[in-house]
């Protein structure tokens, strides 16, 4: 097998500038927090990979790493055994939030990155662009909806649209932010078996973060789980079902619950580790909203969702 | 919502091809057909209540041009009478104006001074606001002086445009442009900079360059926001217009009220002044048009 996407020895830190405290004249002093520390990892092509970790374990950090929407303090990030340099056709990014072009139909919205030249030089007709769309928006279950502003879409529709935006320019991996983490239970559910049909249909090479323990080994063939902060690599989890394509409910057989199990009791130490510290979340631009300020003792903190 | 969920549960080991279409339809917001008849019930009343609103509107609107053409007859003393025609006086003299053709005359002459200073204001306001919200330098030269400008009334400024562009064309197209100007700037590089950093993150992701991360994402994104500051471009280009007109001007509808109530022609000062209030709303009508147009994908955002 040989490795897709290798991280080798990734740090990420940022200079955190500390949030707003309503009342208090602090909030221009910076820290250092380290996100990432030494972080080593390989994903083989093809392979389904979800990533769990408390909250402020770095997975969001991760992702933008690998996508390159931001560049590792240290160590290398390969894709292909080339570094990554910046957001490439070839990995594609779903977020949470769907972030779908709200002035564009789920066709346009699809069809967005075939707008430039494509990897052989040539562009495509906007008749190509709408028929590849189409093609898409099929896969994920979406057929006759191509007209659709988002607002009319239900989250649901609206995540499998930007599901088909990120396959539609055919990109080798997919990297997914805790994309269902939006939706009710029963929607979720329903994706994930679409993900893992897409997933099979395509041979993506897929890493998939999530906070939520049973999802993480519903979908993954390893579950990599990361520490509290500064995020490590703590274990991998191979997860080993057999009879998985079968009809049987996955979830209730006894192989299923062994895996959870194992994976809840790594990721339970760290959460509550990670609770202890207050490590809260940092957002893209550097700012961490909930983070007291250092000059502050850490407030009371309320349980963290992740622990579910 | 809650039909997605109370539909049975399906289950979890189904196979995914035969799962894919009815799962297809099954977060789709469902309508079953009491719903339906419901809607149907509420599209009635809706019409009654929007016909019923015609009504309260036009109420309004009947009973002031009543007071109009009866208050300066019963209401007013002789003396006011003159200076306050009833409604048959001024729309008798709208004819005659209409009939010489010389309310045309003035309406073209407004209409060409203000549609010329509207349109330097827009593609002036867009194109610096666009420049200035990309690049965060020349804002922060620029936005002091920029608000010193904005904030001197445009008609102060009538004295010194005059003087340095004479009382012809130039210096009235220059004083709208001037007061259209600063609502299209303000509202691009408000519009510009609030973009959902989310989009621009997905854009990146996308791959997408900076010109194309512009032109596809902010720009579309801060359209409505622009067109707002259209909408009040326009009202503001008229009202600055009409008092240029007034101070110096050999035609257009400031030109006549002024001229009117100078030369004592009371009924066509108010046709004028008729006038004025039609053109007014009919602009406005136009560019709320245009505006919601441009911002259909926008109104239900986060229903």
């Amino acid at each position: 097998m040989t490795a897709k996407i290798s991280l080798r020895n990734v740090t990420k830190q940022f200079t955190v500038r500390p949030g707003k405290h309503p009342g208090k004249g602090s909030g221009t002093a910076s820290t250092t927090l380290t996100a990432v520390d030494s972080l080593s990892l390989d994903v083989r092509d093809g392979e389904f990979l979800t990533l769990v970790g408390p909250s402020g374990s770095g997975k969001t950090t991760l992702l933008d790493l690998l996508a390159g929407l931001s560049t590792p303090t240290s160590g290398e990030v390969l894709v292909d055994g080339q570094p990554v340099t910046g957001p490439g056709k070839d990995r594609a990014v779903v977020f949470q939030q769907y972030a779908l072009f709200p002035w564009r139909t789920a066709s346009a919205n699809v069809s967005i990155g075939l707008e430039g030249k494509g990897p052989d030089g040539r562009k495509l007709s906007r008749r190509e662009r709408a028929a590849k769309a189409s093609e898409y928006l099929k896969l994920v279950g979406l057929a006759g909806f191509e007209d659709r502003f988002p607002h009319e879409l239900s989250g649901g529709m609206k995540q499998r649209v930007a599901i088909a935006r990120s396959l539609a320019y055919e990109p080798d991996v997919l990297l997914m932010d805790e994309p269902f983490a939006a939706l009710d239970a029963q929607t979720r559910e329903q994706l994930q078996e679409e993900l893992l049909r897409i997933w099979r249909a395509t041979g993506k090479t897929i890493v998939f973060i999530t906070h939520g323990i049973d999802e993480a080994v519903y979908l993954g063939q390893r579950v990599a789980v990361l520490s509290a902060r500064p995020g490590r690599l703590k274990a991998i989890v191979d997860v080993e079902i057999p009879d998985r394509d079968g009809d049987e409910d996955i979830r209730s057989t006894p192989a299923f619950v062994e895996q959870r199990h194992k994976v809840w009791t790594l990721l339970h130490d760290e959460v509550r580790l990670a609770q202890d510290a207050g490590h809260r979340k940092i957002l893209p631009d550097g700012t961490a909203p909930d983070e007291p300020a250092p000059d502050e003792p850490a407030a009371q903190q309320t349980p963290e969702r992740s622990a579910a | 919502m809650s039909a997605t969920l109370t539909k049975p549960h399906r289950p979890a080991g189904a196979s995914p091809a035969e799962a894919a279409p009815a799962v297809g339809q099954s977060d789709l917001p469902e309508k079953p057909a009491t719903a339906a008849l419901a809607t149907l019930g509420y599209a009635a009343r809706g019409a009654a209540f929007r016909t019923g609103s015609w009504l309260w509107k036009a109420t309004g609107i009947l009973a002031f041009l009543t007071l109009w053409e009866f208050g300066p007859l019963y209401l007013a003393a002789p003396s006011t009478r003159v200076f306050l025609p009833p409604l048959h006086e001024v729309l008798l003299a709208w004819g005659k104006l209409f009939e010489s053709g010389s309310i045309q005359g003035h309406l073209a002459a407004s209409l060409g001074r203000s549609v010329a200073g509207f349109g330097i204001a827009v593609v002036a306001g867009v194109s610096l606001g666009l420049l200035i919200a990309w690049y965060g330098r020349l804002n922060s030269v620029l936005n002091p002086l920029l608000e010193l400008f904005r904030n001197t009334a445009a008609l102060a400024l009538l004295p010194v445009f005059t003087l340095l562009l004479g009382i012809g064309e130039e210096s009235k197209v220059t004083i709208v442009a001037y007061a259209a100007f600063f609502p299209v700037l303000l509202n691009t590089i408000a519009g510009v900079k609030t973009v959902d950093p989310l989009l621009i993150r997905a854009a990146k992701s996308l791959g997408l360059n900076s010109f194309r991360l512009f032109q596809k994402v902010i720009l579309p994104s801060a359209v409505p926001t622009i067109f707002t500051g259209i909408r009040m471009a326009g009202t503001a280009s008229i009202l600055v217009l009409i008092a240029a007109e007034m101070v110096g001007a050999k035609a257009g509808l400031g030109y006549l009220i002024v001229n009117a109530q100078s030369s004592f022609l009371i009924p066509d000062m108010y046709a004028g002044i008729l006038t004025v209030s039609l053109l007014g709303l009919g602009v406005n009508f136009l560019l709320v048009a245009l505006e919601r147009h441009f911002s259909r994908w926008r109104t239900a955002v986060g229903a």
